[in-house]
């Protein structure tokens, strides 16, 4: 079962990285967050209402509710539906998120891990490269948004793949993270205007 | 019997309790009064971790020499920034005079935080707390420049602390079990020793790039130039030392941990090509800076590559790094105050725009003269000397290549600073400047020689316990 969730995961990670619209980027981000909240579940040992409440909290609440919701405020207050006509073709986005899930599987590979965390390192090293790709290849402000919670769910994956006894400074550190992406998303929503798509007042003259 | 555990809680829950007081109730005097309050409990805490150095507290702080020193260093640009940020927000209204100080109170505690953790995962909670506290005081002016600022800030501090966090994540898989993730920096030491090199090769590359967004280090320096650049003086003043000290720390930490395993080469590689391409990029951009707090910024990332080759460098380039970061901070400090009086009195931050500041304020042009003297490594800057070891290292090493390309970047840098300083000291204003200047008391300006005066103190003479801490710090890394 944790491997059929970690191929899916995998799965949104590609289409992420081709598809054009804002509103599919939200609805995927949400399905990452549901897929964590899976993994999240069936890596407790013991299943006590603090632990299940934590994970639904970190997982649920936030990445499944919060943030696809913070995100498709943003659309509707944007009015912007879609990538940049500028950002890279999707054939070529294809291209090169392929070679890095070749790049993921050569390094975990090379790791001489267990089976089990081997697919745990991929995805995770996959969704960070993702993450960069979306970063660095899109125009737009949102898709960096969106680049940069799947960086946050590539780290949340890579914890899950450390045990189930994870102690509370790595959850209290997750926390932190999902508050500061959250925050993030505030001050997209609250403050940065519709015509800001690209922010380039500050640069060197 | 009072225990530092409990010294150490007390400080926190006052850093906490202050802050909200300050950000609740919106009184100007009341802000002074509680922030000034603040820096002498700082200073008095400090005080009190140098009487129990060493010591432990709650499992996850250690009183250690290198966070000691940088925390002394904080308490003393504390001073000066809480003094210089008075003036600056002064006119503000009472709301964003509250946030201001209230932010400032948050963001001294964190780095506090920060200074004395003494495991990766808790260094990693105070760096992230730092970014928030941060991101309010950049987004002081409220301007659009100030929210693209902020943004990008956040932004990337969070990109560069998840990689961060990646690495210590790896960190868990090479002790195997990451419930010692928590324990001190030394007991992890021996467990790296045994554990596959590969992993913690990915580990330190991690960590290097996620706090390099703090350290203000190539690849992620961007932020901070944009961050110091934007915020107000004694702001920048303040994120350009001693924020960029706790980045330092937390890389200098994860070394120190690997230093005794087969990675070390591989880590001097890596900070030496983060170092050189950040002078680098430093002198590219100081070359065509038309900002004067940009240059600045730019500087910033001079000296934090310089600190990185030095450690890269090994042998007697650790003792540099260290003194160079200390100077850095005192030297980079009072040119960034200096910069916010130079605002008030041209009215502008354009090198076009700027000059005859000699004729305009005599003391501050002195200042930033002096200042420039300081932080281009100029004798009688003890720069000079944390810069000397730094070449002496290479020598040594028997790296002359290395020492060739930094002498020649070093020298486009110092031409940068010289011939923007000088155009502000001493030339007429290009064109004029829209905004009119103001008077600025020279009182004022007298934290900055004091500042100034101890880089250049630290040419002629480095008193015995100064020497003593940082050997003290740097014993267990290879000869």
């Amino acid at each position: 079962m944790t491997s059929m969730l970690i191929i899916v995961f995998a799965i949104t990670l590609i289409y992420l990285s081709v598809t054009e619209r804002f509103s599919i980027y939200a609805g995927l981000v949400g399905l990452q967050g549901l897929l964590l909240f899976g993994l999240s579940f069936l890596q407790l040992d013991r299943i006590t209402l603090a632990t299940v409440l934590f994970v639904a909290i970190e997982t649920l609440l936030f990445k499944v509710i919060v943030v696809p919701y913070l995100l498709f405020t943003v659309i509707r207050r944007t009015g912007v539906a879609r990538v940049h006509d500028k950002a890279l073709p999707s054939f070529y986005s294809l291209l090169f998120v392929s070679l890095g899930f070749l790049l993921s599987i050569v390094v975990s590979f090379s790791m001489n891990t267990t089976p089990y965390n081997l697919l745990f390192f991929i995805v995770s090293f996959f969704a960070v490269y993702t993450g960069l790709f979306m970063i660095i290849s899109h125009r737009k402000i949102f898709s960096h948004l969106v680049g940069f919670l799947v960086i946050e769910n590539a780290v949340l994956l890579l914890s899950l793949a450390i045990g189930s006894e994870i102690p509370m400074l790595i959850n209290i550190g997750i926390l932190l993270d999902i508050f500061v992406s959250v925050l993030i998303l505030g001050i997209f929503v609250m403050r940065l205007r519709q015509q800001t798509d690209d922010l380039t007042i500050l640069k060197d003259d | 019997m009072i225990e530092p555990a409990h010294i150490f809680i007390l400080f926190f829950a006052l850093s906490l309790l202050l802050g909200l007081l300050v950000a609740l109730i919106h009184s100007k005097p009341l802000a002074r009064l509680l922030t000034s309050s603040y820096v002498v409990i700082h200073v008095a805490f400090t005080a009190y971790c140098w009487m129990h150095r060493g010591e432990t507290v709650l499992d996850y702080f250690t009183f250690d020499t290198l966070g000691l020193m940088l925390q002394s260093v904080l308490s003393i640009l504390s001073i000066t920034t809480v003094y210089h940020g008075f003036i600056y927000v002064r006119n503000d209204p009472p709301r964003i005079y509250a946030i201001y100080h209230s932010a400032l109170i948050a963001l001294i505690a964190a780095m506090t935080g920060a200074y004395l953790a003494n495991g990766m995962t808790t260094v990693w909670i105070f760096v992230e707390a730092t970014t928030l506290a941060v991101a309010a005081l950049i987004y002081h002016d409220r301007t659009a420049i100030a929210l693209e600022a902020t943004w990008k800030y956040v932004f990337v501090c969070s990109i560069g602390i998840a990689l961060a966090y990646i690495g210590i994540l790896f960190l868990g898989f090479t002790v195997r079990d990451v419930r010692l993730l928590h324990l001190s920096f030394s007991s992890i030491t021996e467990i790296a020793r045994l554990a596959n090199p590969l992993y913690l090769k990915i580990a330190f590359v991690f960590v290097l790039v996620g706090y390099s967004t703090k350290m203000g280090l190539f690849p992620m320096h961007t932020v901070t130039v944009d961050a110091h650049t934007v915020a107000p003086p004694p702001i920048s003043a303040f994120i350009s030392t001693t924020l960029m000290n706790v980045g330092f720390l937390a890389i200098f930490r994860i070394y120190a941990l690997f230093s005794a395993t087969p990675i070390l080469p591989f880590m001097n590689h890596v900070l030496l090509l983060s170092g050189f391409l950040s002078i680098l990029i430093s002198a590219g951009y100081m070359l065509k800076a038309k900002h004067n707090k940009r240059m600045l910024a730019y500087s910033s990332l001079e000296n934090m590559g310089i600190v990185a080759i030095a450690l890269g460098m090994g042998g007697i380039g650790y003792y540099a790094a260290i003194l160079h970061v200390i100077l850095h901070s005192f030297a980079k400090a009072g040119l960034f105050y200096q910069m916010g009086q130079s605002y008030k009195v041209m009215g502008t931050y354009n090198l076009d725009e700027s000059g005859n500041y000699m004729n305009l304020y005599p003391a501050g042009a002195t200042a930033l003269l002096l200042g420039l003297l300081c932080i281009t490594a100029i004798p009688p800057s003890g720069m000079f000397i944390s810069e000397l070891l730094m070449f002496k290292a290479m020598v040594a090493n028997g790296n002359y290549l290395y020492m060739t390309v930094a002498a020649i970047l070093l020298c486009f840098v110092l031409y940068a600073m010289l011939t923007r300083v000088l155009h502000i000291v001493f030339s007429q204003p290009r064109t004029a400047s829209v905004r009119p200047g103001e008077k600025v008391n020279p009182w004022q300006t007298v934290s900055q020689y004091i500042l100034f005066g101890l880089v250049i103190v630290i040419c002629f003479t480095q008193p015995g316990f100064l020497r003593d801490m940082i050997m003290d710090i740097i014993q267990n890394l290879p000869k």
